[in-house]
């Protein structure tokens, strides 16, 4: 932007949206992989689910704490 | 036997709808595979003729636009310079900040190598969007992971690089456990693969869209007739239609790689806050 701006904050970037994507699908990825195994290893079943829904969960509050700051 | 039989049903399915016109192919990724240009043997195929001319175009352009540089610039120069004015400014200047000069001509060579591959999908002849073979958007991910990577490293050491990375600031111990692998699994490896792969299935779904749209009207043309010919109309429309969306599409997915490239070395030199 203008040039007199100090670089520490810098405009709100709209394009953070694309970014987060790979915090979102990591978390899904990662602690479902996890959860997975984990079901393969034991013979069970349900850990890849819950291995799902706390990578979700996770991915989305690292989102909140890396971009949540003004 | 069995699949004899199979494929002799097949066989009359087939010459029954030979009788009244071939049938239609719908496009897929078979037309993703291209033989070589040049007989049997050799290697160079479509996709490597469009990054040839395609690098080639961008080195002329911007031999040109820097050839003479004057004070008042001629219209080549303009242009060059719009390019990489919009870089520095839109690009890099609202994420890197001050410090981004010095990748700003990466940055520009980058966006204007992609933007031209892309395009290439709808410059007529040529017709094929190179990125779309994910080769092209790898080897470019890559390029700008060990950059970002690269800087991150240098600017905090290389365990000061990862905690930084790992261990955002200000939260309780335990969280960390859950968290910090997280951090290091979406920054390296998710990241050089999704911009890859957004980048080579837009280009991908958008060339099988326009194939699909052309090479139906030229069936409804040519293999059916009468009504149905005309009717081939809506089919060619759209491909017009979509031929300037594509455009559209090409330019921002140029954009987003760029934008994702300089945003990622800025997340790489920010200081922990």
């Amino acid at each position: 932007m203008s040039e007199d701006q100090p670089e520490k904050d810098r405009p709100v970037r709209e394009v953070d949206g694309w970014a987060v994507i790979s915090y979102l699908l990591g978390g899904v990825i990662l602690y479902g992989g996890i959860g997975w195994l984990l079901d393969l290893w034991l013979g069970t079943r349900g850990f890849v689910a819950v291995g799902i829904v706390l990578g979700a969960a996770a991915g989305i509050w690292l989102v909140w704490l890396r971009y949540s700051k003004p | 036997m069995h699949r004899a039989g199979n494929g002799d049903a097949l066989h009359l399915v087939n010459v029954a709808q030979a009788a009244e016109g071939e049938e239609f192919h719908a496009p897929g990724p078979g037309d993703f595979e291209f033989p070589a240009l040049f007989g049997d043997g050799t290697f160079f195929t479509k996709p490597m003729l469009v990054i040839v001319l395609g690098t080639f175009a961008i080195g002329l352009f911007f031999y040109l636009a820097a050839r003479r540089a004057t004070l008042v610039p001629a219209k080549v120069q303009f242009m060059g310079e719009s390019v990489y004015g919009f870089v520095r400014n839109s690009i890099v200047g609202d994420t890197i900040g001050h410090e981004g000069r010095k990748f700003v001509p990466y940055l520009t060579t980058l966006f204007c190598f992609i933007a031209v591959l892309n395009l290439s999908g709808i410059i007529p002849v040529l017709q094929l969007p190179a990125t779309s073979k994910i080769a092209i958007p790898l080897a470019l991910a890559l390029m700008s992971w060990v950059i970002f990577n690269y800087v991150g490293i240098r600017r905090h050491g290389f365990i000061g690089y990862f905690k930084n990375m790992m261990f955002p600031p200000g939260l309780p111990k335990p969280i960390y456990v859950l968290l910090a692998p997280l951090e290091f699994f979406s920054t390296v490896i998710i990241r050089p693969i999704t911009l890859t792969l957004r980048l080579t299935l837009n280009m991908f779904a958008g060339h099988l869209v326009l194939l699909l749209t052309v090479l139906g009207g030229e069936y409804l043309l040519v293999e059916k007739g009468g009504l149905l010919a005309v009717a081939s109309v809506i089919p060619f429309a759209f491909s017009i239609i979509l031929t300037f969306f594509e455009a559209f599409v090409q330019v921002l997915q140029a954009y987003v790689f760029v934008l994702l490239s300089a945003l990622y070395i800025a997340g790489a030199l920010a200081e922990e806050h």
